[in-house]
């Protein structure tokens, strides 16, 4: 289940993380991110993301 | 304008224009221009392949692969699949002698006796990045004709199949190739035409992807030899299956693909080059312990630092970590906080922050730096096509 995050410094979430096995993956909103693409049509088929830690 | 050649009075000679040597051959053969020589054909960079050669091997270094879909094997070559546990991918599997002038090659190996049914596709494959092929003008009436060369070795003989396709999957070209001889090195070379319509990045997305069959149903097979509108193809009608034969074996290295309807020699790069061009799609930052980068607390519980990546990558990296109890640390002022994870978050093609805000309590403000504790943690970045 893909995850907003808030990395870095970022206040707002700038990227989604998702745990696949025993990788983490963090994926950034980056268009041309073929990983964000795919979280993309994920979202297009109506899933939603769980949200930051606050 | 007059031209000449010189009368051979020894073994050396001259090519004359108005009287003036042009090309001069000396005793031992070799020819010097006394003007600029401009090929028509790119001499060095002429391979649109990158890691042809097989020689980079980022994430695996050498191990066994039993592929999930869409999982990379040596650098920029990817294993499709549509069942599991059919196939197994190493680089220089079986440990046979390379071709000639190679030190390495991609082996897959078959694990079953598999019958593909219809909807099944078996790859390898490498997609092309639009700016390295937007002079090839696919698309338009002026799209140049390419050429594909590479070394394969199987244990089956027969008729084998590839294809070119667009990321979109609407314009397709299925190929054969023939392997007379079991278990020998044999140099192919198909000439493709270019494709003259159809979309064709020019960009940094997919621009032609290269696959080759190791199985594939009747749905993704077509007539080789020329472009297939509207289908997407991976390989060629009747071409031999690998995986239907329990422990067959397909090998393949020096893969080029360039311009013109000849296959030149394969583009020996230096390894250097050849790494950074990987790197542009693929970073390993850390495997095994050791340092990582520096960071620092930015409140008690929340660390961070910048890593600068050593070639700008294809797009904003995926960060990709491998988790564990204790696998990463942030040290500060000799405090370990040990962690199970960080993260890698892409900020541009050039840099990627590695950070943890869960798991340290540390001093707001405190410089120190992320290690990696286990000889399995591993992060990497990741922009592949």
């Amino acid at each position: 289940m893909y995850k907003l995050f808030c990395g870095g410094f970022s206040k707002e979430p700038d990227c989604v993380l998702l745990q696949k096995d025993n990788i983490l993956l963090t994926i950034p909103f980056d268009p041309a991110n073929t990983d964000y693409q795919a979280y993309l049509k994920w979202l297009e088929e109506g899933n939603t993301p769980l949200p930051a830690d606050e | 304008m007059t031209m000449g050649i010189t009368s051979p009075t020894s073994n050396t000679g001259q090519i004359l224009k108005n009287g003036s040597a042009v090309i001069s051959f000396d005793a031992n053969n070799n020819a010097t221009f006394a003007g600029n020589v401009a090929p028509t054909v790119n001499s060095t960079f002429r391979n649109r392949i990158i890691n042809g050669a097989m020689v980079i091997d980022q994430r695996n270094a050498g191990a066994s692969i039993n592929p999930t879909d869409g999982q990379f094997s040596v650098d920029r070559f990817v294993i499709f699949r549509s069942q599991a546990s059919k196939l197994t991918a190493q680089q220089n599997a079986g440990s046979v002698t390379p071709p000639a002038g190679f030190s390495n090659y991609l082996g897959i190996t078959s694990s079953s006796s598999y019958s593909v049914v219809a909807g099944d596709y078996f790859l390898v494959s490498q997609r092309i990045e639009g700016y390295n092929m937007a002079d090839l003008a696919w698309g338009t009436a002026n799209a140049k004709t390419i050429t594909l060369s590479f070394w394969v070795r199987s244990s089956l003989t027969g008729t084998f199949g590839g294809s070119l396709q667009n990321a979109s999957q609407n314009r397709a070209y299925p190929f054969t190739y023939t392997i007379s001889s079991a278990n020998t090195w044999t140099q192919v070379s198909v000439t493709i035409p270019g494709c003259t319509d159809g979309t064709w990045s020019t960009t940094n997305s997919e621009g032609i992807g290269l696959y080759f069959g190791l199985g594939v149903g009747s749905t993704y097979s077509g007539t080789a030899g020329s472009w297939v509108l509207n289908t997407s193809l991976f390989s060629a009608t009747g071409a031999t299956s690998v995986v239907g034969t329990n422990g067959a074996t397909f090998y393949i290295t020096g893969v080029q693909l360039e311009v013109g309807s000849v296959a030149t020699p394969f583009e020996q790069r230096l390894y250097g080059t050849e790494l950074a061009l990987c790197q542009r799609y693929y970073y390993v930052i850390a495997s095994g312990s050791g340092y990582i980068s520096n960071a620092a607390a930015q409140t008690t519980t929340n660390a961070f630092g910048m890593y600068t990546l050593p070639v700008t990558m294809r797009t904003s990296p995926t960060g990709s970590v491998v988790t564990g109890t204790n696998y990463y640390r942030f040290l500060a002022n000799d405090i370990d906080d040990y962690v199970d994870s960080v993260y890698a978050n892409g900020q541009s093609p050039n840099n990627i922050i590695i950070g943890n805000s869960t798991q340290i309590s540390n001093t707001q403000g405190r410089p120190g730096v992320f290690t990696a504790t286990n000889a399995a943690s591993f992060v990497a970045a990741s922009a592949e096509l």
